[in-house]
């Protein structure tokens, strides 16, 4: 080791002690209680625990439930970062134009929702979405559409607890493409005019690929986000109906907090651990090919 | 999916350092008395507490610390308090998880039999654990059909009928004059109204020692079709609480005639009466197959923290808020019903309204006490739901309720072959 060396390790380690202490260690830790049956006798009584091995794993996989969540999670992602990227990448796009005036107003209008309070907006949400008052229905009845039943429908509750993330959620990837797209050379996008290409041309060829690292960094933490999500269901639905809107981390919490069998949710949020760190490698690499990163 | 996004996304900027550090400054400043003992309550109990515990705190110069908790996430905050070593000295606990908190050792065994005297059948066996009282009884309940005087005088009727094939009748009368309204609101998530109904047709949902799952029988069936038939033949609409913020407003503009419902609703329904007016609503027992038969009390207890550091002060509070006084006092105030019996001599329960209730209490239904109880009726209510919105037929229904309570109940199974719990 060269003195060079050993003075970044040194610079490092600090953080990497942290790291340890609340990373990497809770992790071993909750991958050691996800081998053993906690539950509520355990707390009651410790001589109750006992090492079980993989078999709360093989339980998760025998439950219909879990692999209800996995699905209702995997529709919340596949659905959702599509959504919630696009949302944020044309309100950008939008507010990046010299036309629009009153930037500022505008830009802090759009990313107040995301600094409001989840359960405050949802209960907002609740009454928008309501299937005799609501807002969104007296719309539709405008259109002549018959009024949804948005959370009380097993097959819409998930579009409509979408409809409200994306309205939350938006702003914050919108004010981070907006710094990425006043990075875009303008001498680029000129030459690129002058050469006669046009809107889609100079969008798919010239910002896109300036903006790709940013692109990937919100695919990322979309993709993380969207796969924990569970505030939005707490408070929304409560997992209804019909456990529609019961995500893995959902059930989770009431595996984990509400019924205390922790060996059986640590064993959900390896799952989940696992899941989401082969996701994000996976966008690494196709990041990689494209020199995004 | 926001929380997780803002604690990835930017880290703790020195705002929100700035802004904890506020709040950690005025919760300081709080007037939160070391010396106070600290009680726990949900709903309105938690809310108007201070109204009883002034007297308290005149009568003794105990200061007391209340902590109001919402009722639905009360289970897993008490859990985890214990878990994290940090119970009340008192607390407020639904009579039906007296016997899982003193398992894990919770909550101190009542000192005093005086204490759970004077009270109505079958309300101290749930607050029994191991042959000795773990909870003092504070309050008695269960469902009563609440209905609309008006609503039903429009189809001819005085009171709602007591028996099944009535109330199908008399909701199919409903429907028919109003088809674009509904007879009767049970909400999809809550379990209250079918644990009724299965207390009534005489079904118990465990056997073998309550390590197993009891569903498929007559009763169980008779019960669960029932409930079911009132959602098919659209009598009762399919929604769950989330979906209907404020029910009482509902229920004021006839959107449903009745509504099964606890104590608490008396208390709204006094207070807002320019909604509804007092004519215009009763109270009756619940319907059973063949008549009005046992109903499962919904009832609260008061207990102590095993780990309390000042058992005589926690006591004395618990003697306090469970006495015929305070107890009537809080009727006054919320509604609630008094558990002593001695109470209910006084005239202030002398009204009509209350007679249903008090009638049910003399004949409560049996349920288990067995720790995991709370679960099991939230999931079989899981399973009714998906029965009510069609995917499941009743006998799958009922087989995929033994199912997962047998699941449920196999840690149970292996302690008490094992001979480690009676």
């Amino acid at each position: 080791m060269t003195r060079q060396e050993r003075a970044a390790w040194l610079f490092a380690a600090p953080v990497l002690g942290i790291i340890a202490l609340v990373f990497v260690l809770p992790t071993l830790l909750a991958f050691g209680l996800s081998l053993t049956d906690y539950s509520i006798y355990a707390l009651a009584d410790w001589s109750n625990l006992r090492f079980v091995g993989l078999g709360n794993f093989a339980d998760l996989l025998s439950t219909p439930l879990f692999w209800r969540a996995l699905r209702n999670t995997a529709l919340f992602a596949a659905l959702g970062v599509p959504m919630a990227i696009g949302a944020s990448l044309f309100t950008a796009l939008l507010l990046h134009d010299a036309t629009v005036r009153w930037k500022p107003v505008w830009r802090v209008a759009l990313f107040a929702p995301y600094v409001t309070g989840v359960v405050a907006t949802a209960v907002v949400w609740r009454y928008v979405l309501n299937t005799r008052f609501g807002l969104v229905n007296w719309a539709l009845a405008q259109v002549g559409v018959a009024p949804v039943d948005w959370l009380g429908d097993p097959r819409w509750s998930i579009p409509a607890i979408l409809l409200f993330v994306t309205w939350k959620v938006f702003g914050y990837n919108m004010i981070v493409f907006t710094a990425a797209l006043a990075a875009v050379p303008g001498e680029l996008m000129e030459a690129a005019r002058l050469d006669g290409a046009g809107w889609w041309t100079r969008f798919r060829h010239v910002t896109l690929p300036a903006i790709g690292p940013t692109l990937l960094l919100a695919a990322v933490m979309s993709v993380a986000g969207f796969l924990q999500i569970f505030a939005e269901p707490y408070v929304m639905t409560l997992g209804g109906p019909s456990q529609s809107t019961t995500t893995v981390l959902y059930f989770m919490f009431e595996e984990g907090f509400k019924w205390w069998n922790l060996g059986q949710a640590s064993a959900v949020a390896f799952v989940l651990f696992v899941l989401i760190l082969a996701l994000t490698l996976v966008q690494t690499r196709i990041g990689k090919r494209y020199e995004w990163l | 999916m926001g929380g997780a996004h803002s604690s990835l996304g930017t880290g703790p900027t020195r705002r929100t350092l700035l802004a904890g550090g506020a709040a950690a400054l005025l919760a300081g400043c709080g007037r939160r008395d070391p010396n106070a003992l600290s009680f726990w309550a949900t709903g309105y109990e938690g809310d108007y507490a201070p109204y009883l515990l002034t007297a308290f705190e005149r009568a003794t110069g105990i200061p007391v610390d209340r902590q109001s908790l919402p009722g639905t996430a009360a289970h897993e905050k008490f859990l985890t308090a214990f878990a994290g070593g940090s119970l009340p000295d008192v607390l407020m606990l639904p009579s039906g998880w007296v016997a899982e908190f003193a398992m894990i050792g919770a909550i101190a065994p009542v000192p005093d039999a005086a204490l759970t005297g004077d009270t109505f059948p079958g309300v101290v066996r749930p607050l029994t654990w191991a042959g000795v009282a773990h909870a003092v009884p504070w309050s008695v309940g269960s469902q009563v059909q609440f209905y609309r005087r008006d609503l039903l005088a429009e189809v001819g009727y005085d009171a709602p009928p007591g028996d099944w094939d009535g109330w199908r009748t008399l909701g199919a009368r409903l429907k028919r004059r109003h088809p674009d309204r509904f007879a009767m609101l049970m909400f999809l998530n809550w379990w209250d109204t079918l644990v009724t109904f299965a207390g009534q047709a005489g079904a118990y949902p465990l056997k073998d020692q309550e390590t197993r799952g009891n569903f498929r029988t007559a009763e169980y069936r008779e019960a669960l079709g029932f409930y079911a038939s009132l959602f098919a033949d659209g009598y009762a609409p399919g929604v769950s609480s989330n979906e209907v913020q404020d029910p009482l407003a509902a229920f004021a503009q006839g959107w449903f005639a009745l509504y099964p419902s606890g104590p608490t609703l008396l208390t709204d329904l006094h207070r807002r009466t320019a909604e509804i007016a007092p004519d215009r609503w009763g109270t009756a027992r619940m319907p059973g197959p063949n008549g009005p038969g046992r109903v499962s009390a919904v009832n609260n207890s008061l207990a102590v923290s095993a780990a309390t550091k000042r058992p005589e002060e926690a006591w004395a509070l618990v003697r306090h808020l469970s006495s015929a006084e305070s107890e009537l006092h809080y009727q006054r105030l919320i509604g609630v019903l008094p558990a002593r019996r001695s109470a209910w001599a006084s005239p202030q329960l002398a009204d009509p309204v209350l007679r249903p209730f008090a009638e049910q209490m003399e004949v409560p239904a049996r349920l288990p006490t067995i720790v995991e109880w709370e679960r099991i009726r939230a999931e079989v209510q899981l399973v009714a739901e998906r029965v009510v919105r069609g995917g499941l037929t009743i006998d799958e229904g009922l087989r995929a309720m033994d199912a997962r309570v047998d699941a449920l109940l196999a840690k149970r199974r292996a302690l008490v072959a094992a001979g480690r719990i009676a």
